[in-house]
């Protein structure tokens, strides 16, 4: 979950926030679930906990009054584990809960590797391990696949909520039978501009539909101007998000490699192009130098995603009101322009026992499946929601002064709509590695674009065993 | 005669050039680090970068300390490992002592196990010794901490090499004089390793203090966390606090620094003990 947080920003909009909040409440009921009304549910299968019969219809929506305390198998409280500040909208949202609920939650703050060794150890040793914990969804399925996660499809099932969540989230954190994590935030992709530095010089940001435009207008740009920039260390992640754009896997359904698609080598080419053309600088992402030049305006153009507001406001405060977002370019025009950067869920581990995973779904339900949680995430973290419902919200339309008075999370909110699914594997670093490798060594070394994507594929199908498809 | 002393001037200022060289190579990040800490995050992700120290090291680590307890972890961090290197190194040179003066059944074999689990990296390990700890309730101690590692099998390695070197003569002497086998070990044999026990007390001290995976996974509350394990927690997702780390990093080589300066004339000598006086 790559995210940031800001005080300025945060506490800015902590008025509006609980404003909001305050609206929802009372939305919430007419809309798709009432959280104190599910939170009470009697829990029809009181008998047997022996295993771990997850698809077991917990007699939903009985006594509706609410308090969780009313079903005899929750516990009366949990931990969770989160990192940043994942935890601390976590901590918010605990409080919210326990107001509510005659029950507590305990959100511990980790740093983000620390948690995964930490977590990933009592995942293995069956024991010790939180009752609910953070789970990236790039990190989904190599969680799933060692068989240490609840399946919650049964919970989700009985909430109601699959279909409130945007379409795209599902497939990193689910088998073709079970869930096992519920979608928390996500990274909906745009590029961010300098509104500054294209009236400058003459571009039109509205007139770029597609990379080609990009090229063209970035060539109205001074040498010393770069229209965008290519991270050499994370240039995978620029061709995740592309050929994710373009509805594409890494994997076919049966297993096989498939980066080197035609897509993928219109992906490459495209890239070559931008850098041969010398419209893309090739600067270390998030290096100091990266700032510097975004500050300066020396590169005019981010194509990210909608975590990065957080940073920009935190860390270039004096660029406020000098940006602006469009989406990402299409390939040729009139295709796809929406994808996704990030994202994280919450999950419940398998060695958790009966009513510490009842109330850990209750709580997870509660914090992600409202729109007033999701909400008040967002006002106060800029985790942007994978909850559908709430983008009806007038907060998406707000003219933020930080973009120039553009609605620029409206933009966000229809992009998410469209971000294609997605599947992400235990193989997904031998991918990344692979890719970013050979699309580095053709930037530098001028490799032919089919080359660098085949090499990339023979070298993912060497090391992962698998076949090429 | 004049020949060879040109000869030999110009070889000790190549070496001197080298070593100052390597000096200035290795002190640079070392530098870098304490100008960063006393910078404010604004001035640390400038470009290019400002070399020269500020003056917000006290503001950086009022924040560091707002954020996680850091001295505390300090504390921590030295309980831990002087508690570890003493008893550790009374453990090893024990063990030191009956591998190289004691004659008794499977002593090869033993010893050989014994070098074996070197091998054995620490990431295998965590996943039964926190079994363990759990199944024992010691999770969350620092007695889980010092205890898996006493028997460092490096440390009884280092000291039954070096107490080879006693003659026998001398412990047999003793024997006549009716002092008791402890006694020999304790008054003859462990005064005579005065520079292997201080190389061995640097090891074990630094083995103990860089520990992270295995405290990671047994400390819970950040009360009891060691530095390691603190500064792991500074680490955001984007938002990296550099100006923290770097005072707390500035902070955690304190410790370590002067336990070295403390024991380095024996720590030199210590090392090169088993390889000189074969």
């Amino acid at each position: 979950m790559p995210h940031d947080t800001n005080s300025m920003y945060g506490r800015r909009r902590v008025l509006g926030g609980l404003i909001t909040a305050g609206t929802f409440a009372a939305a919430g009921c007419i809309g798709t679930d009432d959280p104190a009304g599910n939170g009470g549910n009697g829990n029809g299968d009181g008998n047997g906990n022996g295993g771990n019969g997850n698809g077991d219809g917990n007699g939903n929506g009985g006594n509706g009054d609410g308090n969780g305390n009313g079903g005899t198998e929750m516990a009366g409280s949990i931990d969770g584990w989160g990192w940043d500040i994942a935890a601390r909208s976590l901590q918010l949202t605990a409080e919210a809960y326990e107001e509510e609920h005659d029950a507590s939650v305990t959100v511990e703050e980790f740093g983000r590797s620390a948690m995964k060794d930490d977590l990933q150890t009592r995942l293995a040793s069956g024991s010790g391990a939180p009752d609910v914990a953070m789970l990236e969804m790039v990190d989904g399925h190599s969680y799933i696949d060692t068989g240490s996660l609840t399946d919650l499809s049964g919970h989700i099932e009985d909430a109601g909520v699959y279909d409130d969540f945007v379409p795209g989230v599902w497939e990193a954190l689910s088998t073709e039978d079970a869930i096992y994590a519920l979608p928390w935030d996500i990274g909906p992709t745009a590029v961010y501009y300098r509104r500054d530095v294209y009236d400058e010089h003459g571009l039109d940001a509205d007139s770029i539909e597609t990379w080609d435009d990009v090229l063209e207008e970035g060539q109205k740009l001074p040498d010393d101007v770069y229209m965008l920039n290519l991270p050499p260390g994370d240039l995978a992640g620029v061709w995740r998000y592309q050929f994710r754009q373009l509805g594409n896997n890494p994997f076919t359904d049966d297993g096989a490699v498939n980066i080197h698609d035609e897509d993928s080598v219109t992906i490459a080419r495209t890239m070559k192009e931008l850098h041969d053309a010398g419209v893309a600088s090739m600067l270390e992402g998030w290096s100091s130098a990266w700032f510097g030049a975004y500050e300066s305006g020396e590169i005019a153009s981010l194509p990210s995603a909608a975590w990065m507001e957080g940073t920009l406001r935190a860390e270039l405060p004096d660029t406020a009101g000098d940006w602006g977002v469009y989406k990402i370019p299409a390939f040729e025009s009139g295709g796809p322009r929406a994808s996704n950067w990030g994202g994280s869920s919450l999950m419940i581990p398998a060695q958790i026992e009966e009513p510490e995973r009842n109330r850990g779904w209750d709580y997870i339900q509660w914090s992600l499946a409202t729109e007033e949680m999701q909400m008040l995430m967002f006002d106060e973290f800029g985790l942007f929601p994978a909850l559908e419902t709430t983008y009806e919200n007038e907060a998406f339309d707000e003219e933020l002064d930080f973009f120039g008075g553009q609605p620029a999370r409206r933009v966000f909110a229809d992009v998410a709509q469209e971000i294609p699914d997605y599947r992400f594997s235990v193989d997904t670093p031998e991918v990344s590695n692979a890719i970013n490798t050979e699309f580095e060594r053709m930037l530098r070394d001028d490799l032919d674009p089919e080359e660098a994507v085949m090499a990339a594929a023979e070298t993912v199908a060497e090391r992962t065993d698998r076949e090429l498809a | 005669m004049r020949e060879q002393r040109r000869k030999d001037a110009v070889w000790r200022f190549l070496t001197y050039t080298f070593v100052l060289a390597a000096t200035v190579v290795m002190l640079v990040p070392l530098y870098w680090m304490i100008v960063a800490a006393s910078l404010p995050q604004e001035l640390f992700i400038e470009f290019p970068p400002r070399l020269y120290p500020g003056t917000s090291f006290f503001d950086n680590f009022a924040a560091l300390q707002e954020r996680s307890n850091f001295v505390r972890s300090i504390g921590n961090s030295v309980f831990i490992a002087v508690v570890y290197t003493i008893i550790s190194i009374l453990l090893c040179s024990m063990a030191g002592f009956a591998f190289a003066k004691y004659e008794f059944r499977f002593k090869e074999p033993i010893f050989y196990v014994i070098l074996a689990t070197l091998v054995l990296p620490i990431q295998l390990l965590v996943i039964p010794l926190f079994l363990m700890m759990s199944q024992i309730g010691w999770t969350d101690t620092f007695r889980a901490i010092i205890l898996p590692w006493l028997a460092n099998p490096i440390g009884i390695f280092l000291m039954r090499q070096n107490m080879q070197s006693i003659p026998d003569a001398l412990l047999e002497s003793a024997r006549m004089d009716g002092a008791t086998e402890f006694q020999l070990f304790y008054r003859i044999a462990l005064p005579a390793m005065r520079s292997s026990v201080a190389a061995l007390a640097i090891i074990l001290f630094l083995f103990q203090w860089d520990l992270f995976l295995y405290p990671l996974v047994i400390l819970e509350d950040s009360a009891n966390y060691t530095i390691p394990v603190a500064l792991a927690g500074l680490e955001g997702s984007q938002r990296v606090y550099f100006d923290q780390i770097m005072v707390a990093t500035s902070l955690a080589i304190i410790p370590l620094a002067i336990l070295f300066l403390f024991l380095q004339k024996q720590f030199v000598s210590g090392i090169l003990a088993g390889s000189l006086k074969e």
